[in-house]
Protein backbone atom coordinates (compact mmCIF):
# COMPACT_ATOMS: atom_id res chain seq x y z
CA UNK A 1 0.00 0.00 0.00
CA UNK A 2 1.65 3.35 -0.87
CA UNK A 3 1.27 5.89 1.69
CA UNK A 4 0.77 8.91 -0.81
CA UNK A 5 1.38 11.92 1.33
CA UNK A 6 4.99 10.45 2.32
CA UNK A 7 5.75 9.98 -1.09
CA UNK A 8 4.59 13.58 -2.05
CA UNK A 9 7.15 14.73 0.52
CA UNK A 10 9.51 12.68 -0.39
CA UNK A 11 9.40 13.93 -4.12
CA UNK A 12 9.14 17.74 -2.89
CA UNK A 13 12.88 17.02 -1.22
CA UNK A 14 13.59 15.37 -4.45
CA UNK A 15 12.41 18.44 -6.11
CA UNK A 16 14.49 21.02 -4.76
CA UNK A 17 17.56 18.50 -4.10
CA UNK A 18 16.62 18.66 -7.78
CA UNK A 19 16.43 22.10 -8.71
CA UNK A 20 19.36 23.04 -6.37
CA UNK A 21 22.52 22.76 -8.51
CA UNK A 22 20.11 24.01 -11.31
CA UNK A 23 19.86 27.39 -9.46
CA UNK A 24 23.08 27.86 -8.35
CA UNK A 25 24.72 27.05 -11.69
CA UNK A 26 22.33 29.33 -12.94
CA UNK A 27 23.04 32.15 -10.15
CA UNK A 28 26.53 31.24 -10.61
CA UNK A 29 26.48 31.61 -14.53
CA UNK A 30 24.42 35.31 -13.50
CA UNK A 31 27.36 35.95 -11.02
CA UNK A 32 30.17 35.08 -13.66
CA UNK A 33 28.21 37.10 -16.54
CA UNK A 34 27.65 39.96 -14.25
CA UNK A 35 31.17 39.96 -13.28
CA UNK A 36 32.58 39.50 -17.00
CA UNK A 37 30.54 42.43 -17.95
CA UNK A 38 31.24 44.96 -15.06
CA UNK A 39 34.79 44.12 -16.25
CA UNK A 40 34.18 44.47 -19.91
CA UNK A 41 32.44 47.96 -18.87
CA UNK A 42 34.99 48.97 -16.55
CA UNK A 43 38.09 48.45 -18.87
CA UNK A 44 36.32 50.09 -21.61
CA UNK A 45 36.03 53.37 -19.44
CA UNK A 46 39.57 52.71 -18.59
CA UNK A 47 39.95 52.66 -22.41
CA UNK A 48 38.03 56.16 -22.88
CA UNK A 49 39.88 57.72 -20.27
CA UNK A 50 43.43 56.44 -21.58
CA UNK A 51 42.23 57.58 -25.34
CA UNK A 52 40.84 61.12 -23.84
CA UNK A 53 44.28 61.37 -22.68
CA UNK A 54 45.84 60.23 -25.93
CA UNK A 55 43.38 62.90 -27.40
CA UNK A 56 45.06 64.98 -25.55
CA UNK A 57 48.46 63.91 -25.68
CA UNK A 58 49.35 65.12 -28.96
CA UNK A 59 47.79 68.53 -28.01
CA UNK A 60 50.95 68.37 -25.08
CA UNK A 61 53.04 66.90 -26.84
CA UNK A 62 53.39 69.36 -29.89
CA UNK A 63 53.66 71.52 -27.07
CA UNK A 64 56.96 69.84 -25.81
CA UNK A 65 57.81 69.03 -29.50
CA UNK A 66 58.13 72.17 -30.10
CA UNK A 67 59.49 73.55 -26.82
CA UNK A 68 62.48 71.97 -26.99
CA UNK A 69 63.01 73.49 -30.41
CA UNK A 70 62.31 76.73 -28.72
CA UNK A 71 65.06 75.52 -26.04
CA UNK A 72 67.48 74.47 -28.14
CA UNK A 73 67.92 76.38 -30.51
CA UNK A 74 71.37 76.49 -30.59
CA UNK A 75 71.77 72.68 -30.92
CA UNK A 76 69.47 71.77 -33.46
CA UNK A 77 67.44 73.05 -36.29
CA UNK A 78 64.58 72.42 -37.44
CA UNK A 79 63.10 72.57 -41.01
CA UNK A 80 59.69 73.61 -41.67
CA UNK A 81 57.80 73.50 -45.28
CA UNK A 82 55.07 75.21 -44.65
CA UNK A 83 53.79 78.96 -43.24
CA UNK A 84 51.77 76.60 -40.95
CA UNK A 85 54.95 75.21 -38.90
CA UNK A 86 56.32 78.78 -38.73
CA UNK A 87 52.96 79.59 -37.11
CA UNK A 88 53.05 77.03 -34.21
CA UNK A 89 56.60 77.59 -33.57
CA UNK A 90 55.40 81.38 -33.32
CA UNK A 91 52.98 80.82 -31.04
CA UNK A 92 55.40 78.59 -28.81
CA UNK A 93 57.57 81.32 -28.99
CA UNK A 94 54.86 83.43 -27.48
CA UNK A 95 54.04 80.98 -24.86
CA UNK A 96 58.08 81.13 -23.94
CA UNK A 97 57.50 85.04 -23.75
CA UNK A 98 54.70 84.74 -21.85
CA UNK A 99 56.85 82.89 -19.58
CA UNK A 100 60.03 85.39 -19.71
CA UNK A 101 58.27 88.28 -19.38
CA UNK A 102 57.12 87.22 -15.52
CA UNK A 103 61.09 87.26 -14.63
CA UNK A 104 63.04 89.85 -13.32
CA UNK A 105 63.30 92.76 -15.86
CA UNK A 106 66.73 94.33 -16.94
CA UNK A 107 66.86 97.73 -16.70
CA UNK A 108 69.22 98.16 -19.12
CA UNK A 109 68.71 99.79 -22.28
CA UNK A 110 71.05 100.38 -25.46
CA UNK A 111 72.51 103.74 -25.52
CA UNK A 112 70.49 105.06 -28.40
CA UNK A 113 72.64 108.20 -28.73
CA UNK A 114 73.91 107.28 -32.02
CA UNK A 115 70.26 107.12 -33.33
CA UNK A 116 70.86 110.41 -34.02
CA UNK A 117 73.66 110.32 -36.36
CA UNK A 118 71.44 108.21 -38.40
CA UNK A 119 69.72 108.89 -41.22
CA UNK A 120 66.58 109.09 -42.09
CA UNK A 121 67.46 106.91 -45.08
CA UNK A 122 67.41 104.02 -42.79
CA UNK A 123 64.06 102.35 -42.71
CA UNK A 124 61.76 103.12 -39.34
CA UNK A 125 59.36 100.98 -37.98
CA UNK A 126 56.11 102.94 -37.22
CA UNK A 127 52.55 102.70 -36.77
CA UNK A 128 50.68 101.84 -39.54
CA UNK A 129 48.11 104.89 -38.78
CA UNK A 130 50.84 106.79 -38.45
CA UNK A 131 52.76 105.20 -42.03
CA UNK A 132 49.70 106.97 -43.58
CA UNK A 133 49.81 110.48 -42.71
CA UNK A 134 54.05 110.92 -41.93
CA UNK A 135 57.47 110.32 -43.58
CA UNK A 136 59.92 108.49 -41.69
CA UNK A 137 61.69 110.51 -39.36
CA UNK A 138 65.55 110.00 -39.38
CA UNK A 139 66.20 111.20 -35.80
CA UNK A 140 63.73 108.97 -33.68
CA UNK A 141 63.88 107.72 -30.23
CA UNK A 142 63.63 103.89 -29.24
CA UNK A 143 60.54 105.37 -27.47
CA UNK A 144 59.19 106.65 -30.62
CA UNK A 145 60.09 103.87 -32.57
CA UNK A 146 57.97 101.54 -30.30
CA UNK A 147 55.15 103.00 -31.32
CA UNK A 148 55.68 102.32 -34.73
CA UNK A 149 54.27 99.22 -36.83
CA UNK A 150 56.01 97.50 -39.44
CA UNK A 151 53.81 97.67 -42.04
CA UNK A 152 55.65 100.05 -44.28
CA UNK A 153 58.18 97.93 -44.31
CA UNK A 154 56.27 95.41 -45.51
CA UNK A 155 55.37 96.88 -48.55
CA UNK A 156 59.08 98.33 -49.28
CA UNK A 157 60.62 94.77 -48.59
CA UNK A 158 57.69 93.18 -51.04
CA UNK A 159 59.10 95.85 -54.13
CA UNK A 160 62.42 94.37 -52.63
CA UNK A 161 64.23 91.74 -54.82
CA UNK A 162 62.70 88.50 -53.37
CA UNK A 163 64.52 85.31 -52.64
CA UNK A 164 62.77 82.16 -53.75
CA UNK A 165 65.65 79.38 -52.06
CA UNK A 166 65.16 77.81 -49.13
CA UNK A 167 67.08 79.18 -45.89
CA UNK A 168 67.65 78.63 -42.23
CA UNK A 169 65.67 80.42 -40.31
CA UNK A 170 67.20 80.70 -36.74
CA UNK A 171 65.36 82.00 -33.51
CA UNK A 172 67.67 82.76 -30.66
CA UNK A 173 66.57 82.82 -27.11
CA UNK A 174 68.19 82.90 -23.61
CA UNK A 175 67.46 79.04 -23.78
CA UNK A 176 69.74 78.79 -26.79
CA UNK A 177 67.31 76.90 -29.35
CA UNK A 178 67.41 77.31 -32.96
CA UNK A 179 65.17 76.31 -35.33
CA UNK A 180 65.51 76.41 -39.23
CA UNK A 181 62.44 77.12 -41.25
CA UNK A 182 62.60 76.28 -45.19
CA UNK A 183 60.64 78.39 -47.05
CA UNK A 184 60.01 79.48 -50.43
CA UNK A 185 59.02 83.08 -50.02
CA UNK A 186 61.05 84.59 -47.40
CA UNK A 187 59.20 88.19 -47.41
CA UNK A 188 55.85 86.55 -47.45
CA UNK A 189 56.93 84.89 -43.58
CA UNK A 190 58.03 87.84 -42.96
CA UNK A 191 54.73 89.45 -43.79
CA UNK A 192 53.01 86.68 -42.31
CA UNK A 193 54.98 87.08 -39.06
CA UNK A 194 54.51 90.93 -38.75
CA UNK A 195 50.73 90.09 -39.23
CA UNK A 196 50.95 88.26 -36.18
CA UNK A 197 53.13 90.52 -34.63
CA UNK A 198 50.93 93.32 -34.96
CA UNK A 199 48.14 91.40 -33.32
CA UNK A 200 49.90 89.89 -30.66
CA UNK A 201 52.98 92.30 -30.20
CA UNK A 202 55.20 89.02 -29.16
CA UNK A 203 58.61 90.02 -28.83
CA UNK A 204 59.34 86.58 -30.25
CA UNK A 205 57.82 87.25 -33.54
CA UNK A 206 59.92 90.69 -33.63
CA UNK A 207 63.31 89.22 -33.07
CA UNK A 208 62.16 86.90 -35.68
CA UNK A 209 61.73 89.45 -38.54
CA UNK A 210 64.79 91.38 -37.19
CA UNK A 211 66.56 88.01 -37.36
CA UNK A 212 65.34 87.16 -40.95
CA UNK A 213 66.11 91.24 -41.82
CA UNK A 214 69.20 90.19 -40.51
CA UNK A 215 70.13 87.50 -42.54
CA UNK A 216 68.42 88.91 -45.58
CA UNK A 217 71.51 92.12 -45.23
CA UNK A 218 68.81 94.45 -44.19
CA UNK A 219 70.61 95.68 -41.30
CA UNK A 220 68.75 98.84 -40.29
CA UNK A 221 65.51 96.75 -40.61
CA UNK A 222 67.23 93.97 -38.21
CA UNK A 223 68.35 96.94 -36.41
CA UNK A 224 65.26 98.52 -35.90
CA UNK A 225 63.14 94.98 -35.07
CA UNK A 226 66.28 94.01 -32.71
CA UNK A 227 65.49 97.21 -30.74
CA UNK A 228 61.59 96.76 -30.78
CA UNK A 229 62.11 93.32 -29.45
CA UNK A 230 64.49 94.51 -26.56
CA UNK A 231 61.98 97.25 -25.66
CA UNK A 232 59.17 95.11 -25.11
CA UNK A 233 61.56 92.11 -23.74
CA UNK A 234 64.96 93.35 -22.34
CA UNK A 235 65.69 89.93 -20.67
CA UNK A 236 65.93 88.43 -24.88
CA UNK A 237 69.91 88.01 -25.38
CA UNK A 238 69.56 87.53 -29.38
CA UNK A 239 67.91 90.69 -29.17
CA UNK A 240 71.40 92.37 -27.98
CA UNK A 241 73.12 90.13 -30.37
CA UNK A 242 71.25 90.87 -33.41
CA UNK A 243 71.26 94.39 -32.29
CA UNK A 244 74.95 94.87 -31.69
CA UNK A 245 75.79 92.87 -34.84
CA UNK A 246 73.15 95.20 -37.11
CA UNK A 247 75.26 98.23 -35.58
CA UNK A 248 78.66 97.05 -36.33
CA UNK A 249 77.26 95.94 -40.37
CA UNK A 250 75.93 100.07 -39.69
CA UNK A 251 79.84 100.47 -39.07
CA UNK A 252 78.34 101.80 -35.86
CA UNK A 253 81.40 99.36 -34.06
CA UNK A 254 81.83 101.51 -31.09
CA UNK A 255 78.30 101.98 -30.60
CA UNK A 256 77.81 98.30 -30.61
CA UNK A 257 81.05 97.77 -28.26
CA UNK A 258 79.21 99.94 -25.49
CA UNK A 259 76.12 98.25 -25.69
CA UNK A 260 77.41 94.85 -25.73
CA UNK A 261 79.60 95.59 -22.62
CA UNK A 262 76.71 97.14 -20.68
CA UNK A 263 74.64 93.81 -21.29
CA UNK A 264 77.88 91.53 -20.29
CA UNK A 265 78.18 94.03 -17.09
CA UNK A 266 74.61 93.10 -16.48
CA UNK A 267 73.92 89.14 -17.74
CA UNK A 268 77.66 87.97 -17.87
CA UNK A 269 76.43 86.04 -21.09
CA UNK A 270 78.92 84.18 -22.59
CA UNK A 271 77.81 85.04 -26.64
CA UNK A 272 77.52 88.42 -25.65
CA UNK A 273 81.43 88.19 -24.83
CA UNK A 274 82.52 85.86 -27.48
CA UNK A 275 80.54 88.15 -30.01
CA UNK A 276 82.82 91.26 -28.33
CA UNK A 277 85.71 89.64 -28.84
CA UNK A 278 85.10 88.72 -32.34
CA UNK A 279 84.19 92.52 -32.93
CA UNK A 280 87.66 93.81 -31.28
CA UNK A 281 89.35 91.44 -32.71
CA UNK A 282 87.85 91.96 -36.27
CA UNK A 283 86.53 89.00 -36.98
CA UNK A 284 83.69 90.02 -37.00
CA UNK A 285 82.94 93.05 -39.70
CA UNK B 1 -11.52 7.74 -15.73
CA UNK B 2 -12.62 5.16 -13.41
CA UNK B 3 -10.44 3.79 -10.57
CA UNK B 4 -11.01 0.38 -11.83
CA UNK B 5 -9.05 1.66 -15.31
CA UNK B 6 -5.76 2.61 -13.47
CA UNK B 7 -6.08 -0.88 -11.40
CA UNK B 8 -6.69 -2.76 -15.03
CA UNK B 9 -3.45 -0.93 -16.16
CA UNK B 10 -1.11 -1.66 -12.93
CA UNK B 11 -2.28 -5.02 -12.87
CA UNK B 12 -0.62 -5.34 -16.55
CA UNK B 13 2.92 -4.81 -15.36
CA UNK B 14 2.80 -6.85 -12.70
CA UNK B 15 6.14 -8.63 -12.53
CA UNK B 16 5.88 -12.34 -13.57
CA UNK B 17 7.40 -14.53 -16.22
CA UNK B 18 3.90 -15.46 -17.97
CA UNK B 19 4.33 -16.25 -21.90
CA UNK B 20 0.62 -15.12 -21.99
CA UNK B 21 2.61 -11.45 -21.45
CA UNK B 22 5.15 -12.35 -23.99
CA UNK B 23 5.13 -8.87 -26.17
CA UNK B 24 6.36 -9.35 -29.71
CA UNK B 25 8.84 -6.50 -30.38
CA UNK B 26 11.00 -6.62 -33.58
CA UNK B 27 14.40 -6.88 -31.35
CA UNK B 28 13.17 -9.60 -28.86
CA UNK B 29 11.84 -11.32 -32.18
CA UNK B 30 14.87 -11.60 -33.91
CA UNK B 31 16.19 -13.01 -30.23
CA UNK B 32 13.82 -15.50 -30.46
CA UNK B 33 13.81 -16.65 -33.90
CA UNK B 34 17.79 -16.87 -33.25
CA UNK B 35 17.15 -18.86 -30.60
CA UNK B 36 14.94 -21.11 -31.95
CA UNK B 37 17.73 -21.56 -35.17
CA UNK B 38 20.45 -22.39 -32.43
CA UNK B 39 18.24 -25.22 -31.03
CA UNK B 40 17.64 -26.72 -34.81
CA UNK B 41 21.04 -26.70 -35.29
CA UNK B 42 23.22 -29.37 -33.65
CA UNK B 43 24.85 -27.26 -31.19
CA UNK B 44 25.13 -29.12 -27.73
CA UNK B 45 24.32 -25.98 -26.04
CA UNK B 46 22.96 -22.47 -25.60
CA UNK B 47 23.72 -19.69 -23.77
CA UNK B 48 21.75 -17.09 -23.54
CA UNK B 49 22.75 -14.26 -21.44
CA UNK B 50 21.85 -10.50 -20.30
CA UNK B 51 21.62 -8.13 -17.76
CA UNK B 52 18.85 -8.45 -15.02
CA UNK B 53 15.71 -7.50 -16.39
CA UNK B 54 16.15 -8.20 -20.20
CA UNK B 55 13.88 -10.95 -21.25
CA UNK B 56 15.50 -14.16 -20.48
CA UNK B 57 13.07 -15.63 -18.56
CA UNK B 58 10.16 -14.50 -21.25
CA UNK B 59 12.07 -15.90 -23.46
CA UNK B 60 12.77 -19.32 -22.63
CA UNK B 61 9.13 -18.89 -20.97
CA UNK B 62 8.07 -18.05 -24.84
CA UNK B 63 10.55 -20.64 -26.03
CA UNK B 64 8.83 -23.92 -23.58
CA UNK B 65 5.31 -22.87 -24.46
CA UNK B 66 6.07 -23.09 -28.00
CA UNK B 67 7.75 -25.85 -28.26
CA UNK B 68 6.47 -27.48 -25.66
CA UNK B 69 3.65 -28.85 -28.06
CA UNK B 70 6.15 -30.58 -30.79
CA UNK B 71 9.02 -31.87 -28.60
CA UNK B 72 10.74 -33.17 -25.21
CA UNK B 73 10.96 -29.82 -23.41
CA UNK B 74 11.26 -28.89 -19.90
CA UNK B 75 12.09 -25.46 -18.25
CA UNK B 76 13.56 -25.31 -14.87
CA UNK B 77 12.96 -21.56 -13.87
CA UNK B 78 15.02 -21.74 -10.26
CA UNK B 79 17.90 -23.82 -10.12
CA UNK B 80 17.57 -26.94 -8.19
CA UNK B 81 21.21 -27.11 -6.36
CA UNK B 82 20.97 -30.24 -4.74
CA UNK B 83 23.06 -32.55 -7.52
CA UNK B 84 20.72 -35.54 -6.64
CA UNK B 85 17.55 -33.84 -6.91
CA UNK B 86 18.68 -32.29 -9.94
CA UNK B 87 19.22 -35.37 -11.78
CA UNK B 88 16.51 -37.48 -10.45
CA UNK B 89 13.83 -34.24 -11.55
CA UNK B 90 15.72 -34.87 -15.02
CA UNK B 91 15.24 -38.44 -14.77
CA UNK B 92 11.16 -37.62 -14.07
CA UNK B 93 10.93 -35.15 -16.39
CA UNK B 94 12.52 -36.59 -19.92
CA UNK B 95 12.25 -39.99 -19.19
CA UNK B 96 9.18 -40.37 -16.39
CA UNK B 97 11.43 -42.52 -13.92
CA UNK B 98 11.46 -42.18 -10.26
CA UNK B 99 13.74 -42.87 -8.13
CA UNK B 100 13.33 -43.30 -3.77
CA UNK B 101 16.77 -42.92 -2.75
CA UNK B 102 20.04 -41.22 -4.42
CA UNK B 103 20.47 -40.79 -8.17
CA UNK B 104 24.41 -39.44 -8.36
CA UNK B 105 25.66 -37.72 -11.92
CA UNK B 106 27.44 -41.32 -12.78
CA UNK B 107 24.06 -42.98 -12.46
CA UNK B 108 21.77 -40.32 -14.22
CA UNK B 109 24.55 -40.25 -17.07
CA UNK B 110 24.07 -44.23 -17.51
CA UNK B 111 20.59 -44.02 -17.52
CA UNK B 112 20.61 -41.29 -20.45
CA UNK B 113 22.85 -43.47 -22.81
CA UNK B 114 21.01 -46.14 -22.69
CA UNK B 115 17.70 -44.21 -24.21
CA UNK B 116 17.21 -43.79 -27.48
CA UNK B 117 16.15 -40.56 -28.56
CA UNK B 118 12.33 -40.87 -30.19
CA UNK B 119 12.51 -39.42 -33.95
CA UNK B 120 15.11 -37.30 -34.06
CA UNK B 121 14.38 -34.46 -31.99
CA UNK B 122 16.80 -34.11 -28.99
CA UNK B 123 14.93 -33.41 -25.56
CA UNK B 124 15.46 -29.82 -24.83
CA UNK B 125 16.27 -28.17 -21.28
CA UNK B 126 15.91 -24.74 -20.26
CA UNK B 127 18.01 -23.72 -17.62
CA UNK B 128 16.98 -20.32 -15.72
CA UNK B 129 18.95 -18.36 -13.44
CA UNK B 130 21.78 -20.67 -14.44
CA UNK B 131 24.41 -18.13 -12.56
CA UNK B 132 23.51 -20.22 -9.34
CA UNK B 133 24.54 -23.75 -10.37
CA UNK B 134 27.69 -24.18 -8.79
CA UNK B 135 31.17 -25.09 -11.08
CA UNK B 136 31.14 -28.81 -10.23
CA UNK B 137 27.61 -28.97 -11.46
CA UNK B 138 28.29 -26.94 -14.60
CA UNK B 139 30.76 -28.97 -15.30
CA UNK B 140 28.44 -32.30 -15.08
CA UNK B 141 25.96 -30.68 -17.38
CA UNK B 142 28.43 -30.00 -19.54
CA UNK B 143 29.42 -33.62 -19.73
CA UNK B 144 25.94 -34.38 -20.11
CA UNK B 145 25.42 -32.49 -22.81
CA UNK B 146 28.22 -34.80 -24.55
CA UNK B 147 26.21 -37.69 -24.86
CA UNK B 148 24.18 -35.87 -27.49
CA UNK B 149 21.45 -37.67 -25.47
CA UNK B 150 20.40 -34.37 -24.37
CA UNK B 151 20.36 -31.07 -25.19
CA UNK B 152 20.76 -27.17 -22.43
CA UNK B 153 19.77 -23.66 -23.18
CA UNK B 154 21.08 -21.52 -20.30
CA UNK B 155 20.53 -18.45 -19.06
CA UNK B 156 22.70 -16.63 -16.87
CA UNK B 157 23.18 -13.06 -15.64
CA UNK B 158 26.25 -11.35 -17.40
CA UNK B 159 28.10 -10.57 -14.82
CA UNK B 160 32.08 -10.78 -14.58
CA UNK B 161 31.61 -14.32 -12.69
CA UNK B 162 28.98 -15.24 -16.01
CA UNK B 163 32.13 -15.33 -18.35
CA UNK B 164 34.35 -17.52 -16.12
CA UNK B 165 31.73 -19.80 -16.20
CA UNK B 166 31.08 -19.42 -19.88
CA UNK B 167 34.93 -19.36 -20.86
CA UNK B 168 35.61 -22.62 -18.60
CA UNK B 169 32.73 -24.64 -19.71
CA UNK B 170 31.82 -23.84 -22.74
CA UNK B 171 34.72 -22.44 -24.61
CA UNK B 172 35.90 -25.63 -25.94
CA UNK B 173 32.26 -26.25 -26.75
CA UNK B 174 29.79 -26.60 -29.50
CA UNK B 175 27.76 -24.00 -28.21
CA UNK B 176 26.22 -20.43 -29.34
CA UNK B 177 25.51 -17.38 -26.99
CA UNK B 178 22.76 -14.77 -27.13
CA UNK B 179 23.01 -11.46 -25.94
CA UNK B 180 19.24 -9.85 -24.64
CA UNK B 181 19.91 -6.29 -23.88
CA UNK B 182 17.39 -3.16 -22.57
CA UNK B 183 14.78 -1.59 -25.04
CA UNK B 184 15.40 1.13 -26.65
CA UNK B 185 12.86 4.07 -25.97
CA UNK B 186 11.08 3.15 -29.51
CA UNK B 187 10.75 -0.36 -28.43
CA UNK B 188 9.84 0.64 -24.74
CA UNK B 189 6.95 3.00 -25.70
CA UNK B 190 5.75 0.14 -28.23
CA UNK B 191 6.11 -2.69 -25.19
CA UNK B 192 4.19 -0.33 -22.52
CA UNK B 193 1.33 0.42 -25.01
CA UNK B 194 0.99 -2.58 -26.59
CA UNK B 195 0.95 -4.36 -23.07
CA UNK B 196 -1.78 -1.64 -21.81
CA UNK B 197 -3.99 -2.21 -25.29
CA UNK B 198 -3.33 -5.95 -24.89
CA UNK B 199 -5.23 -5.58 -21.69
CA UNK B 200 -7.81 -3.12 -23.53
CA UNK B 201 -6.31 -0.14 -21.05
CA UNK B 202 -6.58 2.20 -24.63
CA UNK B 203 -7.14 5.65 -22.76
CA UNK B 204 -4.33 4.63 -20.01
CA UNK B 205 -2.64 3.86 -23.51
CA UNK B 206 -2.78 6.85 -25.22
CA UNK B 207 -1.96 8.76 -21.80
CA UNK B 208 1.73 8.23 -22.82
CA UNK B 209 3.34 10.57 -24.81
CA UNK B 210 7.37 10.59 -25.86
CA UNK B 211 7.27 12.59 -22.72
CA UNK B 212 6.91 10.44 -20.25
CA UNK B 213 8.30 7.48 -22.42
CA UNK B 214 11.28 9.47 -22.73
CA UNK B 215 11.09 9.85 -18.29
CA UNK B 216 10.22 6.43 -17.70
CA UNK B 217 13.53 5.19 -20.18
CA UNK B 218 15.86 7.42 -18.48
CA UNK B 219 14.84 6.26 -15.19
CA UNK B 220 14.75 2.94 -16.01
CA UNK B 221 17.18 2.85 -18.95
CA UNK B 222 14.58 0.41 -20.62
CA UNK B 223 14.97 -2.54 -18.26
CA UNK B 224 11.99 -4.32 -18.80
CA UNK B 225 11.60 -5.22 -15.41
CA UNK B 226 12.28 -2.18 -13.48
CA UNK B 227 9.42 -0.48 -16.36
CA UNK B 228 7.18 -3.19 -14.99
CA UNK B 229 8.07 -1.95 -11.34
CA UNK B 230 7.70 1.63 -12.48
CA UNK B 231 4.84 1.61 -14.46
CA UNK B 232 3.00 -0.98 -12.20
CA UNK B 233 3.43 2.29 -9.13
CA UNK B 234 2.71 4.49 -11.35
CA UNK B 235 -1.05 3.08 -12.15
CA UNK B 236 -0.92 2.30 -8.08
CA UNK B 237 -0.77 6.22 -7.81
CA UNK B 238 -3.17 6.69 -10.39
CA UNK B 239 -5.37 4.29 -8.18
CA UNK B 240 -4.79 6.43 -5.56
CA UNK B 241 -6.15 9.57 -6.89
CA UNK B 242 -8.58 8.50 -8.74
CA UNK B 243 -10.25 7.36 -5.15
CA UNK B 244 -9.47 10.52 -3.22
CA UNK B 245 -8.38 13.05 -5.24
CA UNK B 246 -9.59 12.94 -8.80
CA UNK B 247 -8.90 17.23 -9.66
CA UNK B 248 -5.10 16.36 -9.46
CA UNK B 249 -5.32 13.72 -12.77
CA UNK B 250 -5.07 15.01 -15.73
CA UNK B 251 -5.99 12.20 -18.28
CA UNK B 252 -4.71 14.05 -21.14
CA UNK B 253 -1.59 12.60 -20.20
CA UNK B 254 0.84 10.64 -17.82
CA UNK B 255 1.95 13.01 -15.01
CA UNK B 256 5.74 13.75 -14.91
CA UNK B 257 5.11 14.34 -10.88
CA UNK B 258 3.57 10.60 -10.76
CA UNK B 259 6.47 8.79 -12.58
CA UNK B 260 8.93 10.63 -10.14
CA UNK B 261 6.87 9.30 -7.41
CA UNK B 262 6.70 5.77 -8.19
CA UNK B 263 10.44 6.32 -9.07
CA UNK B 264 10.42 7.43 -5.34
CA UNK B 265 8.75 4.33 -4.67
CA UNK B 266 10.79 2.24 -6.06
CA UNK B 267 13.85 3.23 -5.71
CA UNK B 268 14.81 4.05 -8.89
CA UNK B 269 14.89 7.85 -7.49
CA UNK B 270 17.52 8.21 -4.26
CA UNK B 271 15.25 11.31 -2.29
Amino acid sequence: MLNINDLELRHKKYKRKYYAPLFTMIVSTAIIAASITWFFVYNQKNTFIVENKIVKEPIVAQKIETEPVVEEKNESTLELATKEKLHVISENAVREETAEEKQEKLVLSPSLGFMSKLESKSQIYKEPAKELNSTPKPKETPEQKRAETVSPKIENKQIAPKKEEIEEITINTDKKSSINIARKDEIEDIAHVLKRFNVNHNPALSLFVAKKYYQLGDYEQAYNYALITNDINNNIEDSWLIFSKSLVKLNKKELALETLKKYISHSHSSQARQLLEEIQTGKFK
Amino acid sequence: MKPSIYENSRDVFLDTVNAEDYIQLERVSIFYQSLRDSIEKPLKMVLLYGKPGTGKSMLLSKLHQNLSSSQKVCLYKTPILDESEFFKTLAQDLYAMTYDGELNFTQFVKVVEKRELVGATVPLILLDEAQLYSTPMMEKIRLLSDTRKVKFVIALHKTEKEDIIAKEHFQTRIWESIKLENASTSELKIYIQKKLMKANSIDTASMFTQKSIDLVHKLTDGNYRDVNKLVYTLFDIYVYYANNNPNKINTSEISTKFIEMAAIHTGLIDA
